[in-house]
């Protein structure tokens, strides 16, 4: 035995592990929607989870705050670790300390994020009671610090008016401050500037990055675009039809490692030609229900042989300098 | 853009378009009196003749007549009768020469107490209904739900008002047959019935509404917000779940009591309650020109004033909906 100790890795706040979520379709099988997610979050990282719409990223960001049941999904194996807890396994009460309050959420959409009957204040004050750690310091008193901490200007008039009176940006502002009011470990941000002028985007995606230096948290950033958060992550989890199939860090990405990753990197180069056709990926990705064996990509993928289309679909392996993927032949990618 | 300014200009805004609704309330009910004015006269029959009888003097009947002012035209009578209305006068009734504003105001309490009833009644069945047929955990409540309002929306009214009628007035003893008091509450034991009645097609129309919209609020991310937040239940459904799908329903609603001022005659009719609904009925085969004018006139009224109540409503509930 020889040389230093391997240094102890501190362990993530969230650690995915061999995550399946299923419908409930009645007496039939449910309906496999999410086959094998795998990624970790570390305390104070900005993850990304990327992919194309249908790949199953809402339902995973649904298994992290509890609400699957809601939309007839369910679990059906793998385990969510965060802070001590399997989340994949604790029951409706153990979800009411964490869903809110240690895990934050932001909506898919900014539009519809908020409530549109009740005032801006009700609404953070709704958000600030759940604040386990409340401490002297009033609730309309941290409403409007909230608001500061948003960037939003004239605080106190935004707090009595109902969300339709503000424009989009500062509507998901909002929806930033209610959801880190109770101080979150972790927030998940479903595709959080849907909808939104590309320059109220990026100003959100920097303010995203300011809370996180801030107060310290972490956060999974989902995006169909990567382009749209590879400023803001240190660290990308790539999704294609309910399966994990590659994480990097995000300058590691330029560099990719799974045939669907490259497509999505190509997609993005070419769409940033002007004038020239939106160019997608070639085919699309199966429909849920009607996944075929093996790498539920080969169908679209030009470097497919034989061997990737039977099995299971391939895990993500680990493949060095901390980066996985999951394609059979990533040794073959430049 | 300046919050401020927003919410005052709403506020503004508010204001005028109740001015706006006023002066169009003011045109409809005008339009209305003019309508009820000519199409009485159009019909075929006289109310002097209706009230002395066929076989009465000549003399007499022109007497009559000219007392009534119905020897001049019909413009100068309109004329007459409007400036009478500006200055409050409704005028008398040809039959029994009661102040037809004596007469609106013995039956109308009658007729509002039902409505008022059916729709307290109507909104405690339809809205928890509605609420839990949406958050009903079993695929099978909404076919349920759907079924059992279409057979209640096939059973016209008048026939579940006979049927309840027989069976819980004569057969059980425990609704009256006959009759009417005007003190509350003990009114209430004889508009109970008529309100249910009426609730039998209310109620499946108006929590099918509900169920809807509750169904479209559900799936959109603010319930997500609020169930992530962890709200109390009672929070949760009037916030998350009712109040941002109210408003259609109360509009319905609205609408509903308007259609059933004028819908309560046949129960009225039915019950033997002393409402305006009946009034206007005997006033029509009498020829009373100036009890239909006066109850045209009001039914006229009151359905534009319950429309606006329930536009008001439905934008307290949702600031969404500005008034326009
Ligand atoms: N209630 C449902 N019934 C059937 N399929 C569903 C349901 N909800 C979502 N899905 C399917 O699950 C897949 C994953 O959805 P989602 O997680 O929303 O994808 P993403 O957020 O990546 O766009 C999609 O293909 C979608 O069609
Ligand atoms: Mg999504």
């Amino acid at each position: 035995m020889s040389g230093a100790p391997l240094p102890v890795p501190a362990p993530a706040l969230v650690d995915v592990s061999g995550l399946r979520i299923g419908i409930r379709q009645g007496s039939r099988e449910p309906l496999r929607v999410v086959d094998r997610a795998d990624f970790q979050i570390g305390r104070g990282e900005i993850v990304g989870l990327v992919g194309e719409s249908g790949s199953g990223k809402s339902m995973v960001c649904r298994s992290l705050i509890g609400t699957l049941p809601r939309r007839g999904a369910f679990i059906m194996s793998g385990r969510i670790e965060f802070a001590g807890h399997d989340l994949a396994s604790i029951d409706e009460r153990a979800w009411r300390d964490i869903r809110g309050k240690k895990i934050g959420y932001i909506t898919q959409s900014a539009l519809a994020g908020l409530n549109p009957v009740m005032t801006i204040e009700a609404q953070l004050r709704e958000a600030i009671d759940q604040d386990l750690s409340a401490n002297a310091e009033s609730s309309a008193a941290r409403a409007k610090g909230l608001l500061d901490v948003v960037r939003i200007r004239r605080p106190e008039v935004v707090l009595r008016q109902f969300p339709h009176q503000l424009s989009g940006g500062m509507r998901q502002r909002v929806i930033i401050a209610s959801a880190i009011a109770p101080r979150p470990q972790l927030l998940v941000a479903d595709e959080p500037t849907t909808g939104l002028d590309v320059t109220v985007q990026a100003e959100i995606m920097k303010l995203l990055r300011t809370i996180q230096a801030d107060m310290g948290l972490s956060i999974l950033l989902v995006s169909h675009d990567l382009a749209l958060i590879d400023d803001v992550c240190e660290k990308v989890v790539v999704m294609h039809a309910g399966a994990c199939i590659e994480t990097a860090g995000v300058e590691q990405l330029a560099k990719p490692k799974h045939p669907y990753t490259a497509a999505l990197q190509r997609s993005r180069i070419e769409l940033a030609a002007p004038g020239q056709e939106l160019v997608t990926i070639v085919g699309r990705p199966p429909a849920v229900g009607s996944w075929q064996a093996g790498c539920r990509f080969a169908d679209r993928c030009d470097m497919a042989r034989s061997d990737c289309r039977q099995g299971d679909h391939p895990p993500l392996r680990p493949i060095g300098q901390g980066r996985s993927s999951a394609c059979l032949h990533w040794d073959r990618l430049p | 853009m300046d919050a401020t300014d927003h919410s005052r200009s709403a506020g503004r805004r508010v204001l005028g378009s109740l001015g706006y609704r006023t002066l169009r309330a003011a045109a409809v009910s005008f339009w209305v009196m003019v309508i009820a004015f000519g199409l009485i006269r159009l019909a075929p029959g006289d109310p002097v003749l209706a009230r002395l009888g066929a076989e009465a003097e000549p003399a007499a009947i022109e007497r009559l007549r000219r007392q009534l002012r119905l020897d001049v035209d019909p413009v100068t009578q309109f004329v007459e009768y409007f400036l009478a209305l500006l200055k409050g006068d409704l005028g008398v009734s040809i039959e029994n020469g009661r102040r037809v504003s004596d007469i609106i105001a013995t039956s109308l309490p009658v007729t509002l107490w039902v409505i008022a009833v059916t729709v307290v009644l109507g909104l405690c069945m339809a809205v928890p209904l509605a609420a839990w047929v949406a958050t009903a955990r079993h695929s099978s409540v909404p076919y349920i739900f759907r079924a059992v309002t279409s057979v209640f929306l096939a059973i016209p009214a008048f026939f579940t008002a006979l049927i309840a009628l027989i069976v819980l007035g004569v057969h059980y003893g425990v609704a009256p047959i006959i009759g009417y008091k005007p003190d509350f509450p003990e009114n209430l034991y004889y508009v109970w019935l008529p309100a249910l009645v009426i609730c039998t097609h209310l109620v499946p129309v108006l929590s099918r509404v509900l169920y809807s919209s509750i169904k479209e609020t559900m799936a959109e991310e603010f319930v997500e917000t609020g169930v992530v937040r962890g709200v109390g239940r009672l929070r949760f459904y009037w916030y998350y779940l009712l109040r941002p799908s109210l408003a259609p329903s109360i509009v319905l609603l609205s609408y509903m009591v308007g259609v059933m001022v004028g819908a309560t005659v046949i129960i009225e009719t039915i019950f033997s309650l002393p409402g305006i609904g009946r009034a206007l009925v005997g006033a029509v085969i009498g020829r009373d020109y100036p009890v239909v004018q006066g109850c045209v006139l009001l039914f006229g009224l009151a359905v534009v004033a319950i429309n606006l109540v329930g536009d008001v409503l439905a934008s307290w509930l949702d600031p969404r909906l500005e008034l326009r």
